[in-house]
């Protein structure tokens, strides 16, 4: 068995040679399930020094989307040996950027690192139109509900679709949060989204912090 | 109309004096709209007006009656769809509501690396553009060739459209008439290039991280493409080589100090050896850059989108030009009174010394980012309270040219066979009299403009 401290470091510290090598190494010991659940689990606690240090401005924004690579080529290792049993997800999340806006670096940022901590994220993709996210948190009835965007524009789509969940009834059973560059206290007021933040690590907290 | 032209004096008097290191008369304002919300207040539906430019002067007459501004406030677009589709474009497409879309397309691989630091005119032509235009077919050489005509004609039609109007506007309400059209310029920092649309920003994060070399060395190969791509053909003190700035805040100061900033620091100070100053937008939030900043040649001019304007203004307000920090989110989700404080704020922090003038953190994309009489009053605000008693005074720092010197050796050149200087054209075409220069060199340079425009 791997020394799990070590993943975890090599996370943290984005050592893509490091993670491999361990990686490499821990599977071609033919380890159990179980093992492979543990060193999943090490990942993920990588994840959070990650968002720790991007919130102490010693990441930035490259070394996220960087960090979201590691994990996936580190999942793709382990995937085989893991088969269909999953972890226990903490909640669920429909995810999506709001439609007229197409860029996705910052959301797929905040559903690495929400998935990283055991939510389930249904990623819509960009460019969502209201109906999308309404299908959706029909469909999956999830927890909470992101929206992303970073045009100014952006803020008058997510706009709409608070307006449409509230009109579908659907509001009462989720939690709104809202992420991006022009998001404000003032823009989430006039959006009507219960949380806001413009810091994935701090989104990824507060979702935490409903389903409690 | 004689108070159009007093009032047009005053303008250019004031951006004059801004630019030559003087307290102006008062705090000049800079508005610039884009093409889509100056068509959508004129009612225009935007995926056709976009085809034709001409379409929008009305309402672009009718902004400027309401909206004041030392500037005209309509400047075009650079994304019109003529030339884009033509040459059937992956990086820019019209969306389904009329917009011209810019998706993140990976335009070079990691294994054109080699051939980038190589030869990297050649690859950027005969790899990246074909990836990202479709109708560049290098296995059709007509059609290739017709359809590359028909979008050089067509960005300069709908360019000279516009440009038609602005020039009307400029005369019609006297708006400052601004520095000669060949003193300016646009381009990117070299590392900026090459996250764009060459590796795009996922991966030239990985790059970074993956093999630093080589993206150090492509930052050298592009050097003299981005530098010539930013270069007027005429000098103006007035006038400045526009380059925005991307990747900067997405990265560590240590990458950032080793493969973005010393290339493009030669570059502007290039261009400062040469008397060109450069209007740089200073996206996102550069505060933990600040130092880096103020080494850039003075009176470089600098629009900041986030950050705290005082510890700006300390830190670079004698040295440079700044502008933008208004956020203009605030004048859709503000009450006016709150506009006008924000305004007012401005004025207190950045007007004093002068080398500033007004403008928002960044353009509003459709008409309802913005409450337009909110933006109404915060310009005239800052005209009738963004006012010197000290004019004609001396500002700041000076500009001197011969501060800077940059040593040629130190930058590679730029050689292809698919730019030819008029050396080696007459080499080829020896009965060629030099009269033809201006015109045949001058088309040169102009596809090469192009060329690099569609990797912007
Ligand atoms: C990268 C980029 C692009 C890339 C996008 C690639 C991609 N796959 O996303 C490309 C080149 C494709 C692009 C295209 C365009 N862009 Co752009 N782009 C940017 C840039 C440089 C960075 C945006 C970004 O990714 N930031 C980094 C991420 C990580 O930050 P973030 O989104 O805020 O995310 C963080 C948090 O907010 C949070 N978060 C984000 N989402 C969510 C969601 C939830 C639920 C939570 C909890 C948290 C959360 O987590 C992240 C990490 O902390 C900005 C400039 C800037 N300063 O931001 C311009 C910018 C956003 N773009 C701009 C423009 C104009 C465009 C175009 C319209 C250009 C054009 N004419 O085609 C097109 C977009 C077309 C369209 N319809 O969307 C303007 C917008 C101006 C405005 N008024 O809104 C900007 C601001 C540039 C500028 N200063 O003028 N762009």
């Amino acid at each position: 068995m791997v020394d799990l401290k070590e993943v975890t470091q090599a996370v943290g510290d984005l050592d893509e040679n490091k993670l491999m090598e361990i990686l490499n190494g821990f599977v071609s010991e033919n380890p159990t399930e179980e093992e492979a659940l543990k060193v999943v689990n090490a990942c993920q606690n990588g994840m959070a020094i990650v968002g720790e240090l991007f919130e102490k401005e010693e990441y930035f924004v490259g070394d996220l989307i960087f960090s979201g690579e590691l994990l996936m080529e580190a999942i793709k290792i382990l995937k085989p040996l893991i088969g269909s049993s999953s972890t226990a997800k903490v909640g669920s999340i429909v995810l999506g950027t709001a439609h007229g806006d197409i860029h996705d670096i910052g959301k797929n940022i905040f559903k690495s690192m929400s998935e990283a901590v055991g939510f389930k994220v249904y990623d819509l993709g960009i460019d969502q139109p209201v109906s999308a996210f309404v299908e959706k948190i029909k469909e999956v009835n999830p927890n909470i509900v992101g929206m992303s965007g970073v045009l100014t524009l952006a803020l008058e789509s997510m706009k709409e679709t608070v307006d449409e969940i509230k009109r579908a009834g659907l509001k009462e059973n989720v939690k709104i949060i809202i992420g991006g560059n022009p998001v404000t206290k003032e823009a989430c007021n006039f959006i009507g989204a219960d949380a806001f933040t413009t810091n994935a690590a701090e989104g990824v907290r507060i979702c935490q912090g409903w389903v409690k | 109309m004689p108070d159009t032209k007093a009032l047009q004096q005053e303008r250019n008097s004031i951006y004059e004096d801004l630019f030559n290191n003087k307290i102006p008369k008062r705090v000049p304002i800079n508005i610039g709209l884009p093409f889509e919300p100056i068509a959508q207040y004129g009612g225009l539906d935007l995926a056709s007006a976009q085809w034709n430019p001409a379409l929008v002067e009305e309402a672009a007459d009718k902004i400027c009656q309401v909206l004041f501004s030392d500037s005209c406030p309509f400047g075009g677009s650079i994304r019109y769809p003529s030339y884009y589709q033509s040459l059937e474009s992956q990086s820019f497409v019209m969306g389904s509501n009329g917009f011209i879309q810019h998706p993140e397309v990976v335009g070079m691989l990691p294994e054109d690396y080699d051939y980038l630091i190589e030869k990297p005119y050649d690859c950027l032509l005969e790899r990246v553009l074909p990836k990202q235009y479709k109708a560049l077919k290098l296995d059709d050489p007509f059609i290739m060739a017709i359809n590359f005509a028909k979008s050089i004609m067509a960005y300069q039609n709908d360019t000279m459209q516009a440009g038609m109007i602005i020039a009307k506007l400029k005369e019609k309400y006297g708006y400052y008439s601004g520095a000669d059209r060949r003193s300016g310029g646009f381009t990117e920092a070299p590392f900026d290039f090459l996250a764009d649309q060459l590796r795009g920003f996922r991966e030239i994060s990985m790059d970074v991280r993956r093999m630093p070399e080589k993206v150090a060395e492509a930052c050298e190969a592009l050097y003299p493409i981005v530098l010539k791509k930013g270069m007027p053909s005429a000098v103006d003190n007035n006038a400045a080589v526009f380059l925005p700035l991307h990747m900067p805040t997405f990265m560590r100061e240590k990458d950032f100090a080793k493969l973005w900033w010393p290339s493009f620091k030669r570059m502007i100070d290039e261009y400062a050896s040469m008397g060109i100053h450069c209007q740089l937008f200073c996206e996102d939030n550069w505060t933990r850059y600040l130092d880096y900043l103020y080494e850039l040649p003075t009176d470089t001019r600098l629009m900041f989108e986030y950050g705290d304007p005082k510890l700006i203004k300390e830190k670079l307000g004698k040295k440079h030009i700044i502008t933008g920090l208004y956020p203009v989110t605030m004048l859709k989700t503000h009450t006016k009174e709150q506009c006008l404080d924000k305004a007012r704020e401005m004025l207190d922090v950045l007007a004093p010394g002068g080398k500033y003038f007004f403008s928002t953190d960044k353009n509003p994309l459709t008409i309802k980012d913005i409450k337009l009489e909110n933006y109404c009053a915060v310009t005239e605000y800052i005209r009738d309270n963004g006012v010197y008693s000290n004019a004609g005074e001396t500002a700041g720092l000076a500009f001197n040219r011969d501060d800077y010197k940059v040593d040629p050796s130190a930058s590679r050149k730029l050689e292809s066979k698919y730019y030819r200087t008029w050396e080696n054209y007459k080499a080829q075409n020896p009965k060629v009299s030099d009269l033809g220069e201006s015109k045949l060199q001058g088309f040169e340079e102009m596809i090469f403009q192009y060329l690099m425009f569609l990797l912007l």
